[in-house]
């Protein structure tokens, strides 16, 4: 076995793991013997069965969902900007699918299929104010995509503070939201996971045919282009898909950030740098850092439970910092992707 | 054949290449000489398509470089880049494996054919079993070889280079360049290269074009072009130029070195 072939192994390993651990472990913890059974053998008088098809498996499902689709989508945006720091988080695309659903349901009383398509729209706003504030900075020829990165920054900020003016304007709907906005894996979202997988998968299929393509852009754009990819399309491509399914993520359970940027940062070293195999990497270890983060989330501070977005910006927090050193503060040592 | 009619390209409003014509002879190695800024550059980025042209026409075999779609350019022009940029974690195999990109099918990859080029790639350039190892673990000679190998691995019959040498010292300098002859002599293939060194130029081009405020000034064997009064004419410098054990060597004279330190 190669060694590569050997990392996924773990990588499933790991997922596999962390998604039997989520399923057993809780307020009850439920047998792995019984948590087969509720698949295979279902008993509608078994409270146990009861809880770990309609609690935990809707709650497990949206985690490998909304962490697959960020980290493919931060490592695609990681790739094709050249720089370490971008992230569908950073580059306004979570904080406008926030802003629309949260928008969207104050003044037009949208339900909640439409809060999805809301959230589509946002993303796409989102990153659309990103590129007008940088190309109005007069930076966006900026080779590594910095001028983005700082106006993503300035965009969500703003977005994030206008939405949570809303909220705090609107207290019925404060409660019901405060958990969404700083997102939070919850089953009675699956409705939403049904309405937007298509979405994500669709969009993280794209990627992965793109994937070739994306490593030589990696490589530059004059050395991609001379190698025979049509840049436009290609990027175009890209970023219509992790645009859409980045925000159909945050339409199922809101911003769950950083899981876009630090995924592809555990998983590059591990894998190497070309996208076809990064891609799939962050599919795997996205989804079990997701399951893992909401497991700890709920566990870890019984009989409290924290939201598994500020679980995760706890943990991306660290490892932010770690890579903002790495990249830009150690002279001499400004490593490239 | 490649050649340019009558090309203009411009930066903003200011153009930089102001109808250049030229042609380029198949086979062998072309160095683009001439001063800072006189287009050289842009001139190679024009023929990838690269930087959309104002006017004039680019053909390959008589057809308009705009006419052939992205990847049957790929396979017939590679380019070498200024400055590259390559991502950690990325081994020199995979490197070579991404060039042949035009090749592969949506979803296949290197035929078995496209292996054994990988191979004869590695041998040429002199990097054999450094496949597994990463690209920016390389030296700085040994990087330039794995970029040149990355471009042979494309197997198009034309190569621009932009200042292939730039950050090397004499003698890797000397290591590429001779690996570069190579290539236009013993592999049939088209290099066309921006120098700026006209002794490196004279050493191992077998055709000079000298671009001169986005003209192409003078072009033809080396030995005719690197001469005194054209260097004088497109440099606006004076130099000798003399033979010295059957090699050109271009010296700036000592006054005109003064000029320059004084300017």
């Amino acid at each position: 076995m190669t060694g590569r072939a050997k990392v996924f192994s773990a990588f499933i390993l790991t997922l596999m793991a962390a998604f039997f651990a989520n399923l057993s472990l809780g307020a009850t913890n439920i047998a792995p013997e019984d948590i087969l059974l509720a698949f295979f053998s279902f008993d509608v008088d078994n409270y146990d069965h009861f809880v770990v098809i309609y609690q935990r498996l809707p709650r497990v499902l949206i985690a490998v969902f909304v962490g697959s689709v960020m980290a493919c989508s931060g490592a695609v945006l990681q790739g094709l900007m050249r720089n370490p720091l971008a992230s569908p988080a950073l580059l306004g695309i979570n904080a406008g699918a926030t802003l629309f659903v949260v928008g969207g349901v104050i003044f037009f009383g949208i339900s909640s299929a439409f809060q999805g398509i809301a959230a589509l729209i946002g993303g796409i706003c989102g990153f659309g104010a990103c590129l007008m504030v940088a190309r109005m900075s007069g930076m966006d020829g900026n080779p590594r995509g910095l001028s983005l990165i700082l106006s993503g920054a300035v965009v969500s900020m703003l977005f994030i503070g206008i939405a949570n003016a809303l909220l705090l304007s609107t207290p019925e709907l404060r409660n019901e939201f405060l958990g969404w906005v700083t997102g939070n894996i919850n089953h009675v979202y699956i409705d939403r996971l049904h309405q937007m997988w298509p979405v994500g998968v669709g969009g993280v299929v794209v990627l992965l045919i793109l994937s070739r393509a994306l490593t030589l852009i990696a490589l530059g754009p004059e050395k991609a282009a001379s190698a025979g990819v049509n840049i436009v399309l290609v990027s175009r491509l890209a970023i219509a898909s992790v645009v859409l399914s980045s925000s159909a993520a945050v339409a199922i359970c809101g911003p769950i950030g950083f899981v876009g940027l630090v995924v592809p940062h555990i998983v590059r070293p591990l894998v190497g740098a070309k996208q076809t195999m990064i891609i799939p990497g962050c599919i795997l270890v996205g989804a079990s850092i997701c399951l893992i983060a909401d497991m700890v989330a709920r566990l870890a501070f019984s009989p409290f439970v924290l939201h598994t977005g500020v679980m995760m910006d706890l943990f991306g927090g660290v490892v932010f910092a770690f890579v903002v050193r790495r990249y830009y503060l150690t002279p001499g040592l400004r490593r490239s992707l | 054949m490649l050649s340019a009619q009558n090309l203009v390209v411009s930066y903003g409003k200011s153009p930089v290449l102001n109808g250049l014509s030229v042609q380029f002879d198949t086979g062998g190695v072309t160095a683009l000489v001439g001063p800072n800024g006189c287009g050289k550059s842009t001139l190679l980025k024009a023929i990838l398509g690269l930087l959309p042209k104002s006017a004039g026409t680019i053909t390959l075999d008589d057809v308009p470089i705009d006419d052939i779609p992205r990847q049957t350019l790929a396979r017939r022009i590679a380019y070498l880049p200024q400055e590259n940029h390559c991502p950690d974690y990325i081994v020199l195999g995979e490197l070579i494996e991404l060039a042949g990109y035009a090749r592969y099918s949506l979803f296949g990859g290197p035929s078995a054919q496209d292996r054994a080029l990988f191979a004869d790639v590695l041998r040429t350039v002199g990097l054999v079993n450094m496949a597994h190892v990463p690209v920016n673990s390389l030296s700085g000679g040994q990087r330039q070889r794995a970029w040149i190998a990355m471009v042979l691995a494309q197997d198009a019959d034309i190569i621009l280079m932009d200042e292939p040498v730039n950050h090397l010292d004499m003698k890797y300098q000397y290591a590429v360049l001779e690996l570069v002859r190579r290539l236009g002599q013993e592999h049939g293939k088209t290099i066309i290269t921006v120098l700026h060194d006209l002794n490196l130029a004279s050493a191992f081009a077998d055709h000079v074009v000298m671009i001169r405020q986005g003209k192409a000034g003078i072009c033809g064997p080396t030995k005719q072009v690197i001469t005194p009064e054209n260097i004088r004419m497109v440099f606006d410098f004076d130099a000798d130029v003399f033979m010295r054990e059957d090699r050109l060597v271009c010296l700036p004279r000592q006054d005109a070195q003064m000029r320059a330190n004084a300017e």
